[in-house]
């Protein structure tokens, strides 16, 4: 924080605020994140099953 | 006085004096930037990260070009000059709509997303710090990034809620009107102020109560608390998820906010006008060519409605900043504008009799309406009848103000016999003896001359292409 040209007031009640809203927010934040990740995962995993189905020889035929 | 070296005197920007590590100012009628020796470090660390080319890329920051160090408005305290791209039209928050206010948050917040996972931080997110450039909102301040310092909160959070979020919660859940407080609350609205004028169900809504209503009491429970608290804060850590979390909290409370204009006073006018449709065609046809004579690169079209003449001046070639005292009508145009991607048009709120005021310090930091006029045409279709019989302005003084704001005038005249006069006429009584044609030619007559004229077919309304003749003092 020291590190900052900080010239803006900041507000100690908006930074102590900050984290405690920010702390709750992150949870449902986090599992949203994860619940994405392993859709997408689940999605990539389809698509590869998909491309090997087309490539049966009943399919082709 | 002789040219030498630097060449005209540099012109320091009255509104940028905040902040130590730079400063805009202009020389030879080119704006730049200066960078200060105390942000020395800084900005070469900015500059060698490639954050900024990254934002520019993105649309997110205005882009700019090296300038010689030579060029610094303050030579002993320069570490560097830019030449940022030039705005076509400063504009204010307070003048934007809802929508165009929401997308300028949407930018500040994706911006500092962006600036957080490359390591930095935005350290000011003032909504004067954006602009509108071709038709999108566009940071401005390039000195407003800065290394973060890990586990640091975002030290721009209250005023993020301050200049965005309180004014966009206040203007969809009481009363759109609200947005004009930004004119007064320059450093943006004061949170408890929002927490009190809005309605009591927002604190259950779970993102405007924690970051308004919350927020707010926070504030002042460690108002008097002093060096105690500012300890306190100082120790304050937020991880670099929860700082993510933060910011798409943020973003899905502002997206969250909707204001859809309907009700309010012009917002379906284009659709119910006096006009047939052949009335219609020969105003449009009538208004392209006086606006191709009137020549010039900006149009002002003041009561712009949802823009309809405003295209017609766009598609002339030039650059538009489309007034209206409607921000419902405003709102409208703004969508229209992101829907066809037209670039050239700048819709804003203003309220002609009570203009913009030059506000801040001094009255300068932000410029008044005359003070930004860019203007070499000022088209004002259907508007006379509203300033003189609606709100009792004498035609001289509107002659005067137009004359102010641009060189070339196309105005359309609305007698009397009008429909829509007749309408503003019924409830009151007509105070208005000079609101005739040859009152119109006479008092415009005093500054202007009548370049060429022409009765639109199908109504009593004359249209005039007028000129403002050289004065020679």
């Amino acid at each position: 924080m020291d590190h900052l040209v900080a010239y803006i007031d900041p507000g100690s009640g908006s930074l102590i605020i900050q984290a405690v809203i920010a702390s709750i927010v992150a949870i449902p934040f986090f599992f949203r994140e994860q619940i994405g990740r392993l859709l997408r995962a689940i999605r990539r995993r389809d698509d590869g099953l998909g491309t090997e189905a087309n490539r049966t020889p009943d399919r082709s035929s | 006085m002789p040219e030498i070296g630097g060449g005209s005197p540099a012109q320091r920007d009255p509104g940028s004096f905040r902040d130590p590590s730079g400063f805009v100012f202009t020389r030879d009628g080119s704006i730049l930037r200066q960078i200060n020796e105390s942000f020395a470090a800084g900005w070469d660390d900015l500059a060698a990260s490639g954050l900024l080319t990254t934002l520019q890329e993105r649309g997110l920051l205005i882009g700019h070009t090296p300038a010689p160090i030579e060029d610094a408005a303050l030579p002993e305290q320069a570490y560097a000059v830019i030449r940022p791209e030039r705005i076509d039209f400063v504009s204010y928050p307070f003048e934007w709509s809802f929508g165009m206010l929401r997308d300028a948050a949407l930018v500040t917040l994706e911006a500092q997303s962006v600036a957080h996972q490359a390591g930095f931080v935005l350290r000011d997110a003032t909504a004067y710090n954006v602009q509108f450039q071709r038709g999108r909102p566009i940071l401005i301040d390039t000195l407003s990034f800065e290394r973060g310092v890990p586990g640091a909160p975002w030290i721009a959070y209250r005023q993020f809620c301050e200049h965005f979020l309180a004014p966009l919660a206040l203007m969809a859940h009481r009363d759109i009107r609200l947005g004009m407080l930004q004119r007064d609350f320059v450093d943006g609205i004061p949170l408890d102020l929002a927490a009190r004028l809005l309605p009591g169900r927002t604190r259950w809504n779970l993102g405007l109560g924690a970051h308004i209503h919350v927020h707010a009491r926070a504030q002042a429970r460690f108002a008097d608390r002093g060096t105690e608290a500012a300890t306190a804060s100082r120790k304050t850590s937020v991880s670099p998820l929860r700082q993510r979390a933060l910011i798409d909290s943020l973003q899905r409370t502002i997206r969250k906010l909707d204001w859809t204009p309907e009700g309010t006073e012009w917002a379906d006018y284009a659709d119910h006008t006096s006009y047939s449709e052949d009335a219609t065609a020969v105003k449009d046809g009538l208004v392209r060519r006086f606006l191709a004579a009137a020549g010039g690169n900006v149009v002002w079209d003041m009561g712009a409605n949802t823009g309809r003449f405003s295209r017609i001046a766009a598609e002339l070639g030039r650059r538009v900043v489309a007034w209206d005292v409607d921000p419902a009508a405003t709102e409208r145009h703004y969508r229209l504008i992101r829907r066809d991607g037209a670039e050239g048009i700048l819709p804003l709120v203003l309220d002609l009799a009570n203009p913009s005021p030059g506000l801040g310090w001094s009255g300068e930091e932000r410029r008044s309406l005359e003070g930004r006029a860019n203007a070499d045409v000022v088209l004002a279709l259907a508007l006379v009848h509203h300033l003189a019989i609606g709100r009792n302005v004498p035609l001289e003084r509107i002659a005067a103000l137009f004359a102010r704001l641009a060189p070339g005038l196309v105005i359309e005249f609305v007698p009397k016999e009008d429909p829509m006069v007749r309408k503003l006429l019924a409830t009151r009584e007509d105070v208005f003896p000079d609101y005739t044609i040859d009152g119109f030619r006479a008092a415009f007559g005093e500054l202007f001359e009548v370049a060429e004229e022409a009765p639109v077919t199908g109504t009593d309304r004359v249209l005039f292409r007028m000129t403002r003749p050289i004065t020679t003092t």
